[in-house]
């Protein structure tokens, strides 16, 4: 086992430890407690390592992880919460930066400061301004995780989802030399879907693989029938892969390896919570230094809808 | 055949007289406007089912505008239609409740199927308040 994961028993290990001096001071119920409360914490902890870092590995190679719901709720809700605590904090703060520039421009202020010290507040105003947008939009996203809006289904065409994302990032992807295509297959039955959530999940997913190949690469989108029931839709670029430890992780929010201050974090696990509100799945395979894939899969049109034509 | 509301907000005069034009002889009650700012002012007084919104636009652009329709009414689907699109802005518009975010140039026939669907999911939203 790795040490890593026997860090993640830490805590049901010093619930353990804690026991034992209470059952030496014959504080029997505290002791079973605490043996009870630390068996629960291991259990819990055992079905998180397994669900969340456990890809599968193929022949080849390759690495896959599929994302298992149950395990992302509570960190969404949790994620939210915290969102939730920090968004009104926030906002005075916002809105004390606008009265302190209020008072800086005032004629008694302007008069009696040396105005090179004036620009200097002015200045340190706006990298606060600047960092609380920031800090909106991390806490914006955030609260996304775990809004329950409720998705508004429609039968459309997975390659139409497909074709209006790819058109912005091809025209960006062509400068950095990056080959865009799309192998689509033509005789897909319609999915039943919320298109702009699709439509944002899939452009997220192909932002995240230009990032991957920053430079003379390929991204290729793919679309096919999943059985008679799902399609599916795979994103697959020829960047720096993602490393076998990381693969389970990679829906989790703030997981990122990418630079610091470079991205949030929070795309993918956006994305993930997009597929699962649209009673889809999404899964990862990757090969380090070769190739990463992620694959949407959805469940085709059953309804239809009120048809209008013109 | 359904008949929707369509607004078009683009500062080029000649994009919007043509598609106006062209929407009307579809049966479709369609008005255009030249600037953010007026598009807001002509939703002050109407309501419209669908708007095709250009991003890049003088004074006030596409996506400050989106965000001010979204304010004044939610149930409005928004198309964002640009020359000159970026991700950002293509997933700030998404964000923001944008239906679609579409690359000109963009045939009729697209943008009206792009309508057609827009205008559908307005239907069911409404049919869900409604309930």
């Amino acid at each position: 086992m790795k040490i890593e994961k026997l860090l993640y028993f830490g805590l049901p290990g010093l619930i353990l430890l804690a026991s034992i001096p209470l059952y030496f001071s014959d504080q029997l119920t505290l002791a079973v407690i605490a043996m009870f409360l630390s068996g629960l914490s291991a259990i819990q902890t055992w079905k998180l390592v397994q669900g969340n870092e456990a890809p599968e590995i193929k022949n080849n190679g390759e690495h896959t992880f599929s994302c298992q719901n149950q395990i992302f709720s509570s960190v969404d809700q949790l994620s939210a919460g915290i969102a939730h605590e920090i968004n009104n904090p926030l906002g005075i703060i916002a809105q004390e930066v606008q009265w302190l520039r209020h008072i800086l421009k005032s004629d008694k202020v302007a008069g009696s400061v040396d105005p090179k010290e004036l620009e200097d507040c002015e200045d340190s105003l706006k990298e606060i301004s600047r960092q609380v947008d920031r800090c909106n939009e991390i806490v914006q996203k955030l609260l996304s995780l775990a809004r329950q809006v409720e998705p508004v289904i429609q039968e459309v065409e997975a390659n139409d989802i497909v074709l209006s994302v790819l058109d912005i990032v091809s025209r960006e992807a062509k400068g950095a030399n990056i080959i865009v295509d799309a192998q689509l297959d033509d005789d897909l039955p319609p999915i039943s879907t919320d298109p702009p959530l699709m439509r944002q999940a899939v452009l997220n997913l192909l932002v995240n693989a230009r990032q991957a190949v920053e430079k003379d690469g390929s991204i290729c989108v793919f679309t096919r029938k999943s059985g008679a029931d799902f399609v599916e839709i795979e994103i697959r670029d020829s960047g720096c892969g993602i490393a076998p430890e990381n693969l389970g992780r990679v829906f989790t929010p703030f997981f990122s390896t990418k630079p610091e201050g470079k991205g949030t974090g929070l795309g993918l696990a956006i994305c993930r919570g997009i597929i699962e509100r649209l009673g889809g799945e999404i899964s990862v395979s990757s090969d380090l230094g070769k190739f990463t894939a992620f694959t949407i899969k959805l469940p085709v049109g059953r309804k239809a809808n009120r048809s209008l034509s013109l | 055949m359904e008949k929707f509301r369509v607004l078009v907000i683009d500062d080029e005069i000649d994009f919007v007289e043509t598609i106006v034009k062209r929407l009307r002889d579809r049966g479709l009650e369609a008005e255009g406007a030249l600037s953010g700012p007026e598009g807001l002012q002509i939703l002050e007084n109407k309501d419209f089912d669908v708007i095709v919104l250009d991003v890049k636009m003088p004074r006030m652009n596409g996506i400050e505008t989106l965000r001010e329709i979204k304010k004044k009414k939610p149930l409005v689907e928004v198309i964002m239609l640009t020359g000159h699109g970026s991700v950002e802005s293509g997933i700030q518009g998404l964000q923001l409740g944008a239906f679609n975010y579409v690359m000109k140039p963009v045939p009729l026939n697209e943008l009206l199927k792009q309508m057609t669907q827009a205008y559908e999911r307005k239907l069911i939203e409404e049919d869900r308040l409604n309930r």
